[in-house]
């Protein structure tokens, strides 16, 4: 498009130029013309004066005397200033003119000096002489030569503005004919200037109108064009930028805002536990006392009675305390006393006190000959052994071995506990250790506070080590690693 | 002892050993009792025997009281027992769901013991 425009703007540009020239050629050849017209009429000057040399040399050769000798003399002087008017004028024309105009001066001189004198002066001596035929005719030859060369010095300059004036003629034809051709070319060249500015600028133009709108509407998948490489390519690109960023901004407040809305349902689901867990001690405690207050039992059934009320507020006691616990080493408040120890030996305890009595499970200890001998705090390391635990319970309520192992590993001591439960849906498994998480487990109905794997992943932490779960294909297997003592010491404490 | 082997039997579904001796304790020995802690012994219990009301807890390790419930409304045999759910889940929603599930009777932890007594014994009476 842009070679079609160079080339309607060249051809007005050719159109106007072609009218200059024709302008200029008009104008020369009305110059020529007027030209011309000084020639001729020199030449017409120079043919009256050549005829008056003539005249006044016949009035010398009929009768010699003084007033037609003066008479000559004046004749043969009065040329010379047309003749030089005719040739400064058919110079003007060119140069064959001029030498035309020129070669006449030199014929009417050679006339009156190697003639018209001679005649003249044989006339004063011998009248009879220069009346013979022979010199009268050498006369009139040179003569009738001058005005055919006159003639001709005029005809030629009429010629030449006659050519000139016909050149000029044809141009000014050829330019009125470009002129119409511009006349219709320029409206079309408008046209398609107009259409191709529309698609080159009004299309993107558009474009990006309609993408605002889009974005405004909240769709920030559109995209333009960042293919020019022009100031609409860069508005492309830049406005590509700017819905990109606006759909990460966008990303990153609703997972904000969705992971707000988690954080309240866990708590809400927390309160709802807890009061459950609460609820069910409290009840055994209030129902047994009331008992106790309105009816008169016997001894056995009151002291009966009164311990199980003991056990189930020592129950309630504990829970809350294991409550503000968690709370306290989830929010990472709390110390280690640190003391060397097997932990081969706390695995095998906390294994027996959980499923010792446990009906439903069948347990499979895994552990070394050797003591795996650790510098940790013992009580925070059983709480994370029974949390994994009592978790493998919870979550594999249809029974099931449940295998604890524990051994060295390349410097470190590893635990693992694993079942044979319903294992964890992939979509959970990566908010597992977060706090209050509990996945499906409120819907299943199976208790917890979602704080034990939060709590089990601080003290692991803490004791410079490391907390993780495979699924397995039937279950899972939770596994905790912690430097063996001697690595611990060389950790450098 | 003609009237002894009258007295009505209760079948008691929890799996918290003190709220069982609790229902016992609460309801005294006008009744006899046979107790499951979870709805798999509940189903044995009733294979032998044909309780005049079940006292039951929703949160059992395994399948829920609920679900219990739900199958036990559904079973031609069986289904004319009263139910009491004594959870202590008792929002609004929660009881709902239990007396669309199919409870007769809703009671929640910890609770009045002489509440409880008179539902049961209402229940029975009907």
């Amino acid at each position: 498009m842009i070679a079609v425009s160079a080339l309607g703007a060249a051809a007005i540009g050719a159109t106007l130029a072609l009218f200059f020239v024709a302008n200029a050629r008009l104008k020369s050849a009305n110059t020529e013309s007027a030209r011309a017209a000084t020639v001729s009429a020199a030449a017409f000057d120079v043919r009256a004066a050549v005829v008056s040399i003539d005249v006044a040399l016949q009035q010398v050769v009929e009768e010699y005397n003084p007033k037609s000798l003066a008479q000559w003399r004046r004749a043969s002087r009065s040329w010379e200033g047309p003749a030089a008017a005719l040739e400064r004028a058919a110079s003007a024309s060119n140069d064959r003119q001029e030498r035309r105009a020129h070669a006449l001066r030199a014929e009417i001189r050679s006339y009156i000096d190697d003639y018209g004198e001679p005649v003249v002066g044989i006339a004063k001596v011998s009248p009879s002489a220069v009346r013979s035929s022979v010199a009268h005719t050498e006369g009139n030859i040179r003569l009738d030569q001058i005005v055919t060369d006159t003639d001709s010095v005029a005809r030629n300059s009429a010629v030449i503005a006659a050519d000139r004036s016909a050149a000029a003629g044809r141009l000014a034809d050829q330019a009125t004919i470009a002129g119409i051709v511009a006349l219709v070319l320029t409206p079309v060249l408008l046209i398609l200037l107009g259409l191709w500015l529309a698609r080159v600028v009004a299309d993107p133009l558009r474009q990006t109108v309609a993408a605002a709108s889009e974005v405004a509407a909240g769709n920030f998948d559109v995209r333009l064009n960042e293919r020019r490489r022009d100031e609409f390519g860069e508005l492309a690109h830049v406005f590509n930028t700017m819905t990109e960023s606006l759909a990460v901004s966008r990303s990153e407040l609703i997972e904000r805002a969705d992971s707000l809305e988690r954080s309240e349902r866990h708590k809400s689901e927390l309160i709802s536990m807890v009061s459950h867990e609460v609820r069910t001690p409290l009840a055994s405690v209030l129902g047994f006392t009331r008992l106790l207050l309105e009816r008169d039992l016997p001894e056995e059934d009151r002291r009966r009675y009164l311990g199980i009320v003991d056990a189930e507020a020592t129950r309630l006691a504990a829970l809350v305390s294991d409550f503000l616990d968690a709370r306290l080493i989830e929010e990472g408040r709390f110390s280690l006393r640190r003391e060397p120890f097997d932990l081969r030996s706390l695995v095998r305890e906390q294994a027996e006190v959980t499923l010792g009595h446990d009906e439903n499970h069948e347990l499979e200890l895994e552990l070394p000959d050797e003591p795996l001998q650790i510098d940790g705090d013992r009580a925070r390391l059983a709480q994370v052994v029974g949390n994994v635990l009592s978790n493998a319970v919870k979550y594999s309520p249809e029974g099931g071995t449940i295998t604890v192992g524990a051994a060295e590993d390349q410097g470190h001591a590893r635990v693992w506990i694993a079942d044979e439960g319903t294992g964890i849906p992939p979509e959970h498994r990566g908010q597992l250790f977060q706090p209050f998480y509990r996945g499906d487990a409120a819907a299943a109905g199976i208790p917890g506070t979602g704080l034990g794997l939060a709590v089990s992943r601080r003290i692991v932490e803490a004791h410079e080590g490391r907390i993780g779960f495979d699924p397995l294909d039937r279950g899972t297997c939770f596994w905790f690693d912690l430097p063996l003592e001697a690595a611990a010491a060389n950790g450098g404490r | 002892m003609a009237a002894r082997t009258l007295r009505p039997l209760i079948l008691i579904c929890d799996d918290e050993l003190p709220l069982r001796e609790l229902v016992k304790a609460v309801l005294g020995d006008g009744y006899r009792y046979v107790e499951a802690e979870d709805v798999e012994q509940a189903q044995e219990v009733l294979k032998e025997s044909k309780p005049e009301a079940i006292v039951l807890d929703v949160m059992l390790p395994g399948k829920s009281g609920l679900e219990f419930l739900s199958e036990l409304r559904a079973k031609r045999r069986n289904k004319e027992i009263p139910v009491v759910v004594v959870s202590a889940w008792q929002s609004a929603d929660d009881q709902r769901t239990a007396l669309s599930a199919g409870a007769d009777a809703f009671v929640g932890k910890p609770f009045d013991p002489k509440d409880l007594a008179s539902v049961i014994e209402a229940l029975i009476a009907a």
